[in-house]
């Protein structure tokens, strides 16, 4: 079952643009997301979450068109950002109690779980969590919701490594119970370890969208490299002392 | 919308938007440009939505199972909340000092605007004035909250001068009597006012909910 379809997205703004961005994720799947800084990938997410509009194409969830049936949709889907927090100030247990109050589906003992598992304290307020703390508050709001779906903006974006690790075993365990994840990052090795399709793009346009395994084939017979760095560095790589010499 | 107001209160809110109702109480004080109080209040839903916006509450609130238009929806929910509290308060002061304080020497000496009817349909045309002005601009971008604000500010000032100077006209001393003279005219006035200010915040919100629903956040 496709969980999410983005067909022939297409956003411009005056001086970028994001060109026919075409992938499915698959039911229990983790896509890995990647691309330079710039890329489109946070635009190809809000896009995909109706935060911005896109231009054209399609988006739809669960075989639903996100136009129309939004509030359906977003009952089903978590999002997760590495950079964004909210109510800073604010007691957790006030925003998760605040939270559970949209979705039928909640559960108490699924939050209390996370919570737990993650170390996070209800009496503590966002600010007073580490970037990796923040990420886990975010994955446990949307798991206790019973998310099937979990769209996850850079989340691993200037966490320790011990941090990464830990939050690579988490998507590997919902992984394992159904929930699928997209996930987009710039750091190619969280991919390695846990996706089990990518979708690259660069300068605003797809480059590839397939199984990591044949895409990682591909380029090492085509002599790109043997680690997603090197493919991508061979894909991007711009010769930077010309441009500093002009 | 219920649970969004929820939302509103719990996350989004200042305090000072709760603490700002009790300025409608500076319609006791002679000798004060009571037309201040609703702006005060005024100013103080002002601090929740930059309390709002300092707090990411907007992507919060897109990631939520509603929609768009209902996110500007339960921001008029509160605003109207307030509102409606500060303006039962001050339907309340102008009660007590029209009936149990009408023979004060501090209110028939006041050299300023006294509290009547006709200054409760003032209040409610301040009300509508930050409805269409604050609310209207800040939904065109869903953020900004300065230009928005300072343009209120500058509608709000005219109808404090305007309010002022009403009962200086010829034949419209009445308006600052505090034993309510000609109350028929006065309500009048209150209701035609009443009526102004739940169309032009129906209207308002009509557009911010149009404009909101095409900004990319």
């Amino acid at each position: 079952m496709r969980v999410l379809e983005i067909k022939d997205l297409c956003k411009d703004y005056p001086s970028f643009n994001l060109k026919n961005i075409s992938f499915c994720v698959e039911e229990g799947h983790i896509m890995g997301f990647i691309g330079r800084n710039g890329a489109g990938k946070t635009t190809t997410i809000k896009s995909a979450l109706n935060i911005v509009h896109p231009t054209s194409g399609e988006v739809s969830y669960f075989g639903r068109p996100l136009i129309g049936n939004e509030r359906e949709i977003k009952r089903l889907v978590g999002y997760a950002g590495g950079a964004v927090d909210f109510y800073k100030r604010k007691k957790i247990s006030d925003i998760v109690a605040v939270t559970k109050r949209f979705y039928e589906n909640w559960s108490d003992a699924e939050c209390e779980k996370y919570m737990r598992a993650f170390s996070i304290d209800p009496a503590k307020t966002p600010r007073e969590l580490s970037e990796g703390m923040k990420v886990k508050l975010n994955l446990t709001l949307a798991m206790s919701h019973g998310a099937k779906l979990l769209i996850l903006d850079e989340p691993t974006s200037g966490l320790d490594p011990v941090s990464r690790e830990e939050l690579l075993d988490t998507f590997v365990f919902l992984k394992e119970r159904g929930v699928s994840i997209l996930f987009s990052t710039h750091i190619t090795s969280d991919l390695e370890k846990c996706a089990d399709d990518i979708t690259y793009i660069a300068r605003g346009e797809q480059i590839a969208s397939e199984p990591l395994s044949s895409f990682m084939d591909r380029c090492r017979a085509a002599g790109y490299g043997d680690t997603l760095e090197n493919i991508m560095v061979h894909f991007e790589k711009e010769d930077i002392r010309e441009k500093l010499a002009d | 919308m219920k649970n969004l107001l929820i939302k509103e209160i719990r996350l989004a809110a200042s305090p000072l938007s709760f603490i700002f109702i009790a300025a409608s109480a500076l319609a006791f004080v002679p000798g004060y440009p009571i037309l201040l109080a609703p702006f005060f209040v005024c100013l103080g839903i002002f601090y929740s939505f930059q309390n709002a916006r300092e707090a990411n509450d907007v992507v919060y609130s897109m990631l939520l199972p509603v929609a768009k238009r209902d996110y500007v929806g339960a921001k008029y929910a509160f605003t109207l909340l307030i509102e409606g509290i500060s303006f039962a308060l001050t339907c309340g002061v102008t009660a007590v000092r029209a009936t149990a304080l009408s023979d004060s020497a501090a209110y028939a000496e006041n050299p300023l605007m006294n509290a009547t009817p006709f200054y409760l349909a003032l209040v409610l045309l301040m009300f509508a004035a930050f409805n269409v002005v604050f609310l209207g601009l800040h939904f065109r971008t869903g953020w900004k909250i300065g230009i928005p604000f300072l343009s209120f500010c500058a509608v709000g000032i005219v109808l404090i001068f305007l309010g002022e100077a009403s009962w200086h006209f010829p034949r419209l001393g009445f308006l600052h009597s505090q034993k309510i003279e000609k109350p028929a005219l006065q309500f009048a006035a209150l209701a035609v006012c009443a009526v102004i200010f739940a169309l032009l915040t129906a209207v308002s919100k009509v557009l911010s909910a149009k404009r909101f629903e095409k900004i990319d956040l």
